[in-house]
């Protein structure tokens, strides 16, 4: 040890899991970790759901108890932008110039929201999610009766969209694609879900987009290229995100696609590792792939940390998310672009079913759920092992799904 | 010393099954594993979920279905996020046929 410190860039769930996981490896080195927010490290699932909605406290957000990070001798500083990463020297450039040199470096930087970039988009009253701020601004403006037109109706957009329904707000959606979710689960599924927010008084225009935002003082209207002209008091954005990559600027790991990291986590740099959001990961079954996942952070950020004390861990986590809408929950697990085959069990009629995406081998790629808790994580074995499993059997409710993976 | 309450019939948990009770109006879940029972708080402390319908048993573990937070059912701790919260233990036992919760 050179006795510089473990450097982690971003102060998130994954970054203070990682920092997390090395004091429980038995790490005693110094630790310093870099965040551009103001908060300690907190944990963003409620921000659409029950802190939007007033139901929590930014405290139960917070990944460890603010004291925690003093207490285990981690140098946590907020409100702190890191401009560069100096492979060539081993330094992390601060706004400001300070320059902290790393014994091993973990990018944690997450991702960040796509912008809208249409007449009018700058009018108060038009918000994105990504912070506590965010979901303080959006709860201030949507008082009950409110009008809200949400833009873009993926995981974020259906949340929002399900809690301030339940707020009272009288809600508009504006999607692109032909139905909800469309992207992740295609119509098929995508449309169950669209049932699910139609029965809870939600309006929804499809295959269409905003042209422009008008409104004097703030915003009052959104018109769509469809010849829509919706009132609005309050607009929430939801058209996905990218990587958080302006660290990484001239390292040659500027990959827009997301930071290149190998199976282990650790980037073409030794000593340099990324995960998290910002991390594109050699996935063992699923390729390259960079997800967005809370329970991914956790983990990617728990690998990584051991693999920066000398591990060879690969990260071959199936990538298992949920989204709660009004009383209603889906789960997801590995990753399937395009299927040859969907097996069902449960019933999409009725909204609860267990989907298995399968690829033209027979191999579940990856398991949907809605409503039907049990069997989305009960298939990562199935996923692991890229087995062929018989048909009949994923269909056959009674069937325990990790019965069909045999154990070595 | 806990007072032990009648709940059902110990024939009803088979191994690696969980089945809840409502003791005083607190929900207590009955566990068997190993052959040993644990009886624990029913209600996940992340987001409220029941831990009896569908939670995943592994040795002295269970897995709520929901978020995927683990705990010790015996000791009540957090063995995997994202529940921060134990939830609480209680003592049970087999007397014959019945099944008894210490609360």
């Amino acid at each position: 040890m050179t006795g510089s410190p473990f450097v982690i860039v971003g102060a998130s769930l994954c970054a203070a899991t990682a920092a997390a996981t090395l004091r429980d490896s038995g790490f005693d080195g110094p630790i310093v970790m870099l965040g551009a927010e103001d908060l300690v490290p907190y944990e963003r699932p409620a921000l659409s759901k029950e802190y939007l909605r007033g139901g929590s406290s930014i405290d139960d957000t917070f990944v460890r108890p603010a004291l925690w990070y003093a207490d285990n001798g981690i140098d946590l500083r907020t409100g702190t932008t890191v401009v560069q990463i100096e492979p060539a020297t081993r330094e992390v450039v601060l706004a400001g110039g300070e320059r902290i040199g790393y014994e091993r470096l973990l990018v944690a930087t997450g991702s960040r929201n796509r912008r809208l970039d249409v007449e009018g988009s700058d009018l108060p009253g038009i918000s994105d999610l990504r912070t506590v701020g965010d979901s303080d601004e959006i709860r201030a403006a949507a008082s009950s009766g409110a009008k809200v037109v949400c833009i873009g109706m993926g995981f974020i957009g259906a949340e929002v969209a399900a809690s301030l329904a339940e707020m009272g707000c009288i809600v508009t959606v504006v999607e692109i694609f032909e139905t909800t979710l469309f992207r992740v689960l295609g119509p098929e599924l995508g449309r169950v879900v669209e049932r699910l927010h139609r029965d809870h008084g939600v309006t929804m225009h499809f295959n269409d987009k905003v042209e422009r935002f008008e409104g004097d003082l703030r915003v009052e209207r959104v018109v769509t290229s469809g010849g829509l002209s919706l009132e609005a008091d309050l607009v929430v954005v939801g058209i996905g995100t990218e990587p958080a990559m302006d660290v990484m600027t001239g390292t040659g790991l500027d990959d827009p696609a997301g930071i290149p990291v190998g199976p282990t986590l650790e980037t073409a740099i030794p000593g340099v590792f990324a995960a998290g959001d910002v991390a594109r990961h050699e996935h063992p079954v699923f390729g390259p792939i960079r997800v967005e996942h809370f329970d991914n952070a956790i983990k990617m950020g728990a690998t990584a940390a051991r693999n920066m004390l000398g591990g060879s861990e690969v990260f071959d986590d199936p990538h298992w998310f949920w989204s709660d809408q009004y009383d209603s929950q889906i789960q997801m697990a590995g990753f399937a672009p395009t299927w040859d085959r969907m097996i069902v069990r449960g019933s999409l009629e009725e909204g609860s079913f267990c989907a298995f995406l399968l690829d033209e081998r027979g191999v579940v790629r990856s398991s949907v759920s809605l409503d039907y808790k049990r069997d989305v994580r009960r298939s990562f074995g199935l996923i692991r092992s890229q087995i062929v499993p018989d048909p009949q059997a994923l269909e056959d409710p009674d069937t325990d799904l990790r019965s069909l993976v045999p154990q070595d | 010393m806990p007072e032990f309450r009648s709940v059902g019939k110990g024939e009803e948990i088979g191994e690696g099954q969980a089945m809840a009770f409502d003791v005083d109006g607190q929900l207590i879940a009955v566990a068997r594993s190993g052959g040993e029972l644990f009886a624990f708080s029913d209600i996940c402390t992340h987001r409220q979920c029941n831990l009896s319908s569908g939670g995943d048993i592994d040795g002295t573990a269970i897995e709520c279905e929901c978020h995927g937070s683990r705990f010790d059912m015996k000791t009540g701790e957090v063995l995997d996020g994202p529940a921060v919260d134990p939830i609480e233990v209680f003592e049970v036992r087999e007397d014959g046929e019945d099944l008894q919760v210490g609360v």
